[in-house]
């Protein structure tokens, strides 16, 4: 016979309370799926190769800050080659080539190099947090609940977002944050559109990747064809993209198939960087327009697609 | 009764898909307590369910569960978020996040309904403790079997103590101990914790040993309803008897009576059923009248599941 404790806790014990709204349900979804992210081992592995590059970045500009102002009238030497060779040259040299100097080609650069990581990891976990509750039937234990489809779709999102922030946006504010301490205090109102930037950049990384990952997922579900199509978004379309507009001389609206680009693109236009001033010089590109048009209307795609597929009547089978 | 105590209370309510008509004029009034909702695949059951739960509009007709009102004019969120509180509902598939340890996966459907998170993961281990999981609560959900899965589901959707329960299939998979053992505590939570529940399946002894009312739809209509004590006593009566003697006579005696052979394997053991009144005594009265020894005599009543397809056959031949 259980002690007297233990019996009671046997019994049914009723509940009451007051329930919180619907929205709330949002957070406990991006919780969760935040969780099913950082079980990957995967996960901490690409995380510590973010931090490396932003770690480069902010150990870098600090280097060429010093560099400008502690050393930059000196001359060095070095060996029978190198005699009273000008320290202003290799520093011009380091920053056209680095670009480390807080300008929005900096940013622009690190969330460049941050996404690609991004992509990857959001690539292998699509599958878990969004294909599984397809594969294992886990979808109608979300919409039995009393949220909508758009609460799941927007906590899924909210996932993705906090973590796409986590690894872009933030670090880039840091960085940013960073040069106005070590430059002056003129710099943070200077460059306050360099911050708005960012976060526009961000948003838009946001919203791209988290709706491009829900309905991939939704639709293949599994890690093997998820990687290779992100794989061909980003990767194959790029090399084709570069193909036919570098190779080829075909007209520069060939490289909006390139979906990085078209978000690095708009990324600049929030900037105000002027078109014929993106890197590299050499690249022909679309107008910053083209590249918005292209990247709304995936959106509008992801969105009906995520409409047809996330269908509350599923519950019942 | 004042119609706002019927638990359920549906009024010409149908459902079309294109050009099939899924549900065709609905019309039921369902006091609180255990019902079973039986039918054969196809009959309507989910489509149902999915009117219940406010997942799908009705085409035409209105309704009320829990006296909250259910209908495409009342179809917002609001209305739908305070008719799925009311309810809890497990479903057949497995419905299961990959990853999760019960206690998580419980917690995190209260939070789904609404409670508070603490409140969750409080609750969470109190209904995994009463569905005798407790052991097994930091385990993974993938890990359980399947009658921890049935019952881990079970857990959450009682997580926010609703008044009724929609149920389906909530013994598929399960082993003959695993399914007394569910359908047991399904017993006791109407029984002794005043739980309404709504049991669809096909399984007859399932509703048999849980409801107290039965629903059977079929081809989109309600053809029966009525407390499973009255279902019951539409049973027909039946014998198996095993005989030794001049057979013949004795067979057409019977009949005169208005018994019917339902099997004979030419040695002796027949299947018979019997009219309403009859007495058993009867049997050996005429089996000692023609030279016949009765050698042995057993109840063989008709199971729910023969009634219910008898019941079906009967409508549709109609």
């Amino acid at each position: 016979m259980p002690p007297p404790s233990q019996e009671m806790l046997l019994k049914y014990r009723p509940w009451r309370g007051s329930f919180h709204g619907p929205s709330r349900a949002v957070w406990a979804i991006a919780r969760v799926a935040l969780g099913q992210m950082v079980h990957r081992k995967m996960f901490w592995s690409m995380y510590g190769l973010s931090l490396m590059i932003f770690l480069f970045f902010f150990f870098g500009q600090y280097l060429m800050f010093w560099l400008d102002t502690q050393i930059s009238s000196q001359t060095f030497s070095g060996g029978s080659l190198f005699r009273n060779v000008p320290t202003q040259g290799l520093i011009t040299f380091l920053k056209r080539g680095a670009q480390l100097d807080g300008s929005a080609q900096t940013f622009g650069n690190f969330i460049w190099f941050e996404g690609f990581i991004v992509v990857i990891v959001l690539a292998f976990v699509g599958s878990v947090i969004v294909g599984n509750d397809f594969h294992y039937g886990s979808l109608p234990f979300f919409l039995s609940k009393p949220i909508t489809r758009w609460h799941y779709v927007a906590g899924k999102c909210l996932a993705v977002a906090l973590f796409v922030n986590l690894m872009t946006t933030l670090p880039a504010i840091v960085l940013w944050v960073q040069y106005g301490l070590i430059d002056d205090f003129e710099y943070f109102i200077d460059n306050f559109h360099l911050l708005l930037g960012i976060l526009g950049y961000g948003l838009i990384l946001t919203v791209t990747l988290s709706l491009l990952l829900l309905a991939t997922a939704t639709w293949l579900r599994r890690t093997v064809p998820m990687v290779m199509v992100w794989m061909a978004l980003f990767v194959l379309s790029r090399s084709i993209g570069r193909g036919l507009v570098d190779g080829m001389r075909f007209d520069p609206r060939w490289r909006l198939i390139d979906l990085w680009n078209d978000m690095y693109l708009i990324g600049h236009w929030i900037w105000g960087t002027p078109h014929q001033q993106l890197r590299p010089l050499s690249q022909a590109q679309p107008e910053y327009w083209q590249a918005a048009v292209v990247v709304v209307a995936l959106w509008a795609c992801c969105v009906v697609y995520l409409h047809r597929r996330i269908q509350a009547v599923e519950v019942v089978s | 009764m004042d119609s706002s105590s019927y638990l359920i209370e549906l009024h010409h309510l149908s459902r079309r898909f294109g050009p099939v008509e899924a549900l065709r004029e609905v019309t039921l009034q369902l006091p609180p307590g255990r019902i079973g909702l039986l039918g054969p695949n196809g009959a309507g059951k989910s489509t149902l369910l999915k009117i219940l739960m406010g997942l799908l509009p009705p085409t035409s007709g209105s309704g009320r569960v829990l006296n909250q009102p259910i209908g495409a004019s009342t179809f917002g969120l609001e209305a739908a978020v305070q008719l799925r509180r009311l309810i809890g509902f497990m479903p057949e598939a497995d419905a299961l996040v990959p990853g999760m340890r019960g206690v998580d996966y419980v917690a995190f459907a209260g939070e789904l309904y609404g409670l508070p998170r603490k409140h969750a993961q409080r609750r969470a281990h109190e209904v995994l403790t009463y569905l005798e999981l407790e052991e097994a609560r930091y385990r993974r959900v993938e890990e359980y079997s399947t009658g921890m899965k049935q019952r881990v589901k079970l857990a959450q959707a009682l997580i926010h103590d609703p008044p009724l329960l929609l149920l389906d299939e909530p013994t598929s998979g399960l082993d003959p101990a695993g399914r007394d053992a569910m359908l047991r505590l399904l017993l006791e939570l109407g029984r002794d914790h005043g739980k309404s529940m709504l049991l669809c399946t096909h399984l007859l002894a399932d509703v048999e040993t849980v409801c107290e009312q039965v629903v059977i739809v079929y081809q989109g209509q309600i053809r029966g309803q009525g407390s499973v004590r009255d279902l019951c006593a539409r049973r027909h009566d039946r014998y198996r008897l095993q005989l030794q003697g001049d057979l013949a006579v004795y067979r057409e005696e019977l009949q005169l009576e208005g018994v019917k052979i339902l099997h004979d394997n030419g040695q002796g053991d027949w299947r018979v059923q019997v009219p309403e009144g009859w007495v058993t005594r009867a049997f050996f009265a005429l089996a000692e009248n023609h030279q016949v020894i009765v050698r042995g005599l057993q109840r063989d009543d008709e199971s729910l599941e023969e009634m219910f397809l008898r019941i079906i056959r009967k409508d549709s031949s109609a």
